[in-house]
């Protein structure tokens, strides 16, 4: 009921709401994200218990930090790095990451761009994605699989739009390499 | 997505709202925000300033004073306070933590910020140098006192006091 009654209302519109009059609203965008993000944070960690605990605490930290959200922002974007940072501490905490200096340095030509738009090959890429390492992992599970764009994974992972470009196409060639030998 | 998934994300929607419900978990108010945000940038114009003056006190004492300056660069390499340029590190490095707390540090190209605050700062010491601060700031309190005790005593506003090596002032 409540769902249909805020159909039509931005997230920012209820952010404004919850902090001003009802409270309640905030299950409205927990019911809006959390699939979303419950799939962001297990690509990041890998385990979906983790995962679950990472996201309810990045719901918990977004609503006592909900009068820091400038509304002239995107709700999503902000909501994306509480849980991007909340996974990462967890990572770290867990020591299942992978390391972040491992670059794979190697030449193609190829794009990855096409092959990647069938449903089969997102299935075949989630499974390369999780051996590559964090930090490319991050804006390529946020560029193909989250659809966000340039700009938005700049807001969520605080890098500079290049860097995000670099990032993408730097991981689209380690993706390559890890795919082609499984 | 997997049963395991989807399962998880009901229970969260119910155990976030119920927290929020009982008062288990509150919004921090909008106040203590607002003061964060005027700290941070309290802290990065005290830090600003801390610097121009520190950077400032550095070109006044490395300039040649009084007749056969030249001479005593040595001198001033000897008494020289070796505190003000480690202090000035310090307030960079502070200062450069500060500025990546603000939202537009990643948007812009943060090395080219952190360069044109130091040259800004630079240039700031050398004009308050150039006009003349310093010396109305070595004879005057309260900021005679960060000044060093050989520059007063030249400048005529310290008695430097009587011992071997050191002539008794007339």
């Amino acid at each position: 009921m409540l769902a249909i009654k805020t159909a039509h209302l931005s997230d920012e519109t209820i952010v404004e709401l919850v902090r001003k009059s009802d409270q309640e609203l905030y299950s409205v965008l927990i019911k809006r994200y959390q699939k979303k993000l419950l799939r962001y944070a297990n690509y990041l960690i890998n385990d979906e218990d983790l995962a679950a605990d990472s996201v309810e605490e990045a719901f918990i930290k977004a609503f006592i930090n909900l009068n820091s959200f400038k509304t002239s922002m995107k709700f999503s974007s902000w909501l994306y790095r509480i849980v991007h940072n909340q996974a990462l501490n967890l990572v770290q905490k867990n020591k299942r990451h992978q390391s972040t200096d491992q670059i794979l340095e190697f030449a193609s030509s190829l794009d990855l761009e096409a092959e990647m738009i069938s449903k089969e090959e997102i299935k075949r890429a989630k499974k390369c994605l999780s051996q590559i390492p964090l930090i490319y992992r991050e804006p390529l599970s946020l560029f193909y699989l989250e659809d966000k764009s340039y700009e938005e994974i700049s807001d969520i992972l605080r890098l500079p739009t290049s860097s995000v470009g670099t990032r993408i196409r730097r991981a689209k060639l380690i993706l390559k390499k890890i795919c082609q030998n499984n | 997505m997997s049963k395991q998934l989807k399962k998880t994300s009901i229970n969260l929607e119910k155990n976030i709202m119920d927290k929020v419900k009982t008062g288990a978990v509150r919004m921090k108010p909008r106040w203590y925000f607002i003061f964060g945000s005027l700290a941070l940038s309290a802290g990065l114009a005290g830090i600003a300033t801390v610097l121009i003056f520190v950077n400032n006190l550095v070109f006044f004492l490395l300039r040649q004073h009084g007749p056969m300056g030249q001479w005593r660069l040595q001198q001033i390499l000897d008494s020289f306070t070796w505190w003000l340029p480690i202090l000035a590190l310090i307030g960079i490095f502070l200062g450069i933590k500060l500025l990546q707390k603000y939202d537009f540090s990643y948007k812009k190209n943060f090395k080219l910020v952190i360069g044109g605050l130091l040259i800004s700062i630079i240039l700031a010491s050398a004009l308050i140098d150039y006009l003349g601060f310093n010396e109305i700031w070595s004879k005057r309190r309260p900021m005679r006192q960060f000044y060093p005790k050989w520059q007063q005593a030249e400048q005529g506003n310290l008695e430097l006091p009587a011992g071997r090596g050191r002539m008794r002032r007339q």
